[in-house]
């Protein structure tokens, strides 16, 4: 922080900086703190995972199987002889890609969608709640299996799973708060002076709305690395030899009685991203939104 | 969301997660009894499904084992570390010259759902029924020397051949072609049986199926011959070998196959009030590549991948060093072994043939099922592939659908082009090499490989009667297919077998279950 900032009042700081102090009010909560050291953390080591792995993740040594942690291969070697830790660091990218990704591109659909029927015509909101409703009844594995039957095994398709499990719930929420909001007075007003409906909903409804579903979201990430991992477990997911967490788990599962690193190495990763996702949007939504507290 | 709350019942998210931790530490501390051999159930794995219960039609060693426990047999295969056979549900049976067999079936044998008596007219429908073209068995090759069933009386009749035949009392007689069906109960259900059985006559009768969780045989009620020891015998499918040695060790499991990477650990350390035993498999494993589509309708590509994988390596590292290569696809101690490969792991002449038909970074798919040892084994030749400049994607599939990939009810659009295989082996060479006939194309031959010369050998070698001449034509049979390029010949694995001390198992010398045959021990 340099001097001249140290010296400007609070109130200032804090418009200029918007991100700043809301930093500040997440760092305060040691939860907070916690979630967003973890998120840092999982976020370092998936971009920098080239830098930070002493081996290609994919290179087999079969000879060196089973290996304790030793100063050559930090977390052991897996079935196949290959570095854990390298594996967990690659995994950690198809993790996040998979994650971010399909959670960015579920919200961006369910806000679309979810306007769309808010404000839209009675028939238009009729027939995308009855396709929300339909989606939302199929059971997520059931789902998933389904699709990754269909469309065989790989990351598009665990993209494609997340999608359809998620756009509906985010549609929904959304729809609901336009609904709300189309009548509020400022709305009103700005129909009234002849906006159209593109700035009305992009000026006038979103903004107001947008909170809350990112800090659900941001509270999704967990589930969707926990699809991901769960496919890749299942192999219905990433295809060998890339690595991920799910792929890593399963080569433990299988391997157990003859090395329990390996499910140390696939399991850790998911328990502290999930913590870490988890904690800081718990606190993002108390700091944000403390209407949402204790749901 | 997944966020809302329940009215009524709140309980919230750090409440659940303390409760279930507190549940799963509860059964940690205080586990299931660890015996599952009680109350004359008996509960074993199978490594597949059920798929079809016909004898002509079956598609797995798992359908086998069920169907020799509900359908009568002429010739039986005893437990025992000898292959060798006895009389089945017979009075006699005896081979009067070459080309006849003479039997007289038990007198007190019936078909459930009231097909009546087993009578030589149902022996005679359901031998010729295989042997017959149309109907379209995989296994018509079982009875190919078969003129006729001669129908003498109710219960006699006599077997005519049209030539000497040397697997018939190896694998012909006494395997799944040798079961008898109901000719009234075929006809009622079109023809073919699917996965409910009709007109069963063994020991034990299926009494449910509950397609991916278990199929549960229980003691035929009309059966007047020896009893089977158990009251029920359970199967539980469960693909995966170390999937099932958790569930053994988890008390789920009487008796299961072990996999071939585990073998070494279980007999060093074995689970309580168990016994480890290792047997030879006479199985073969191999990667088969389908020449239909390119590249891999190329055969100096198929050449090139012969060359490229290391197969010593693939064994040593999905079996951890517990299996052997093979040099074929028939097992040491049978006539037809071979002594040696003839294209051996050669990376460098691998990259120069890859560069002599500009086939450098080529893409191929491998299609395995969906386990531990064959994801390990894929791996292993993704490397060996990459290594000389193939990508190489690997598509795992349950065994339902992997099954289906080359067969009659193949989807004609799959683009199968290389898979790993495993096929269950019978101690007569012709066992081993049935499945690759031009004929076989569409039901096993899934590589569509087809070599006139490799026909006519299969044909004679199952009516020469001289062992040293069928070593040669087997040998010779090999080296055709292997010439081919669309086979590298992996392992014969061994078989690592698990059981609680409570049960005396009836295996065969390779360690194939005769279900309706164990006792408690």
């Amino acid at each position: 922080m340099s001097e001249q900032a140290s010296i400007k009042p609070a109130a200032l700081r804090a418009r200029s900086f918007p991100g700043l102090a809301a930093l500040r009010k997440i760092l305060r909560e040691p939860m907070g703190f916690f979630g967003l050291a973890l998120v840092v953390l999982i976020l370092a080591s998936a971009i920098f995972a080239d830098l930070l792995a002493m081996y290609d993740p994919t290179k087999i040594a079969p000879q060196n199987r089973f290996q304790g942690p030793s100063l050559t291969h930090l977390l052991g070697t897996d079935h196949l002889g290959r570095d854990l830790l390298s594996r967990v660091l690659y995994g950690a990218r198809i993790a996040l890609l998979v994650a971010l990704g399909s959670t960015a591109l579920s919200l961006m659909l369910g806000i679309v969608l979810g306007l769309m029927a808010g404000y839209g015509p009675r028939w238009l909101d009729a027939f995308l709640l009855l396709v929300f409703d339909a989606m939302k009844s199929f059971p997520t594995i059931m789902l998933a299996l389904t699709i990754v039957t269909l469309a065989g095994p790989s990351m598009v398709s665990v993209v494609m799973v997340v999608v359809m499990v998620s756009v509906p719930g985010y549609a929904r929420i959304i729809r609901t708060q336009t609904i709300a909001m189309k009548t509020a007075e400022h709305v009103t007003a700005a129909r009234s002076m002849g906006a159209g409906t593109i700035r009305i909903l992009r000026v006038h409804i979103l903004p107001n709305i947008i909170g809350p579903i990112v800090i659900l979201a941001s509270m999704d990430v967990p589930v969707v690395i926990g699809i991901e991992a769960g496919l890749s477990f299942l192999g219905l997911g990433v295809r060998p030899p890339t690595p991920s967490w799910g792929t890593i788990l399963n080569d433990g599962f299988a391997n157990i009685r003859d090395s329990s690193w390996i499910v140390i190495a696939g399991g850790l990763p998911i328990i502290l991203t999930t913590l870490g996702f988890t904690f800081l949007g718990e606190t993002l939504r108390d700091v944000f939104d403390p209407r949402l507290k204790g749901r | 969301m997944k966020n809302n709350e329940t009215k009524g019942f709140a309980v919230n998210r750090r409440q659940l997660l303390v409760g279930t931790g507190a549940l799963s530490l509860s059964s940690l501390l205080f586990p299931r009894n660890a015996s599952a051999a009680t109350g004359g159930i008996l509960r074993v794995r199978s490594y597949s499904d059920l798929q079809v219960l016909d004898p002509a039609f079956m598609m797995s060693q798992s359908d086998q084992d069920i169907m020799q426990a509900i359908f009568t047999k002429l010739v039986a295969r005893p437990a025992g570390d000898e292959w060798t056979w006895a009389p089945g549900d017979v009075e006699s049976i005896e081979q009067l010259d070459e080309k006849t067999i003479a039997f007289k079936l038990r007198d007190q044998l019936g078909f459930t759902d009231g097909f009546g008596q087993v009578t030589a007219d149902d022996v005679k429908f359901s031998f010729e029924r295989i042997a017959d073209p149309a109907t379209g068995s995989a296994y018509a090759g079982d009875w190919a020397v078969l003129k006729e069933v001669e129908v003498k009386d109710t219960l006699s009749g006599v077997i005519h051949l049209t030539g000497p035949f040397a697997p018939l009392w190896t694998t012909t007689l006494p395997g799944s072609s040798g079961l008898i069906v109901s000719r009234k109960a075929l006809a009622e259900v079109g023809g073919k049986i699917t996965t409910k059985p009709v007109g069963q006559s063994g020991p034990y009768i299926m009494k449910e199926w509950q397609p991916k969780q278990r199929t549960v045989l229980v003691k035929n009620p009309d059966w007047k011959y020896e009893q089977g020891a158990y009251d029920e015998i359970h199967i539980l499918p469960i693909e995966d070998e170390k999937t099932a040695e958790m569930g053994y060790e988890a008390g789920d499991l009487d008796y299961t196959w072990t996999a071939v990477s585990s073998i070494k650990r279980l007999k060093e350390n074995p689970p309580a009030d168990t016994t480890v035993i290792e047997k030879p498999s006479l199985a073969f494993v191999w990667l088969g590549m389908k020449n239909t589509t390119a590249p891999l309708d190329n055969q100096n590509v198929r050449r090139a991948i012969q060359h490229a994988i290391d197969t010593a390596a693939v064994v040593d590292a999905a079996y951890y060093g517990a299996a052997s290569t093979a040099t074929g696809i028939i097992a040491p101690g049978l006539s037809g072994h071979r002594d040696a490969n003839l294209f051996a792991y050669d990376p460098d002449k691998a990259r120069e043939l890859l560069a002599a038909e500009g086939a450098e970074g080529i893409t191929v798919t491998l299609d395995i099922l969906n386990k531990t040892e064959r994801l390990t084994a894929a791996q292993v030749i993704q490397a060996n592939l990459a290594d000389v400049g193939i990508n190489c994607e690997i598509r795992q599939h349950d065994s339902g659908t992997f099954w289906n990939l080359g067969g009659a009810e193949a989807d004609p659009n799959f683009p199968l082009q290389l898979y790993l295989s495993r096929f269950s082996m019978y101690p007569d060479p012709s066992w081993a090499t049935a499945w690759f006939t031009t004929e076989q194309i569409g039901q096993w031959n899934w590589e569509h490989f087809s070599s006139e010369e490799f026909d006519e050998l299969n044909k004679a070698g199952q009516l020469e009667l001289d062992e040293a001449k069928r070593d040669e034509m087997y040998k010779r049979m090999q080296d055709i297919m292997e010439e081919s390029g669309q086979y590298v010949f992996l392992t014969h694995e061994v078989v690592g077998v698990e059981y609680r001390n409570s049960v005396a198992p009836a295996i065969m010398p390779n360690a194939m279950p005769l279900f309706d045959k164990f006792k408690p021990a």
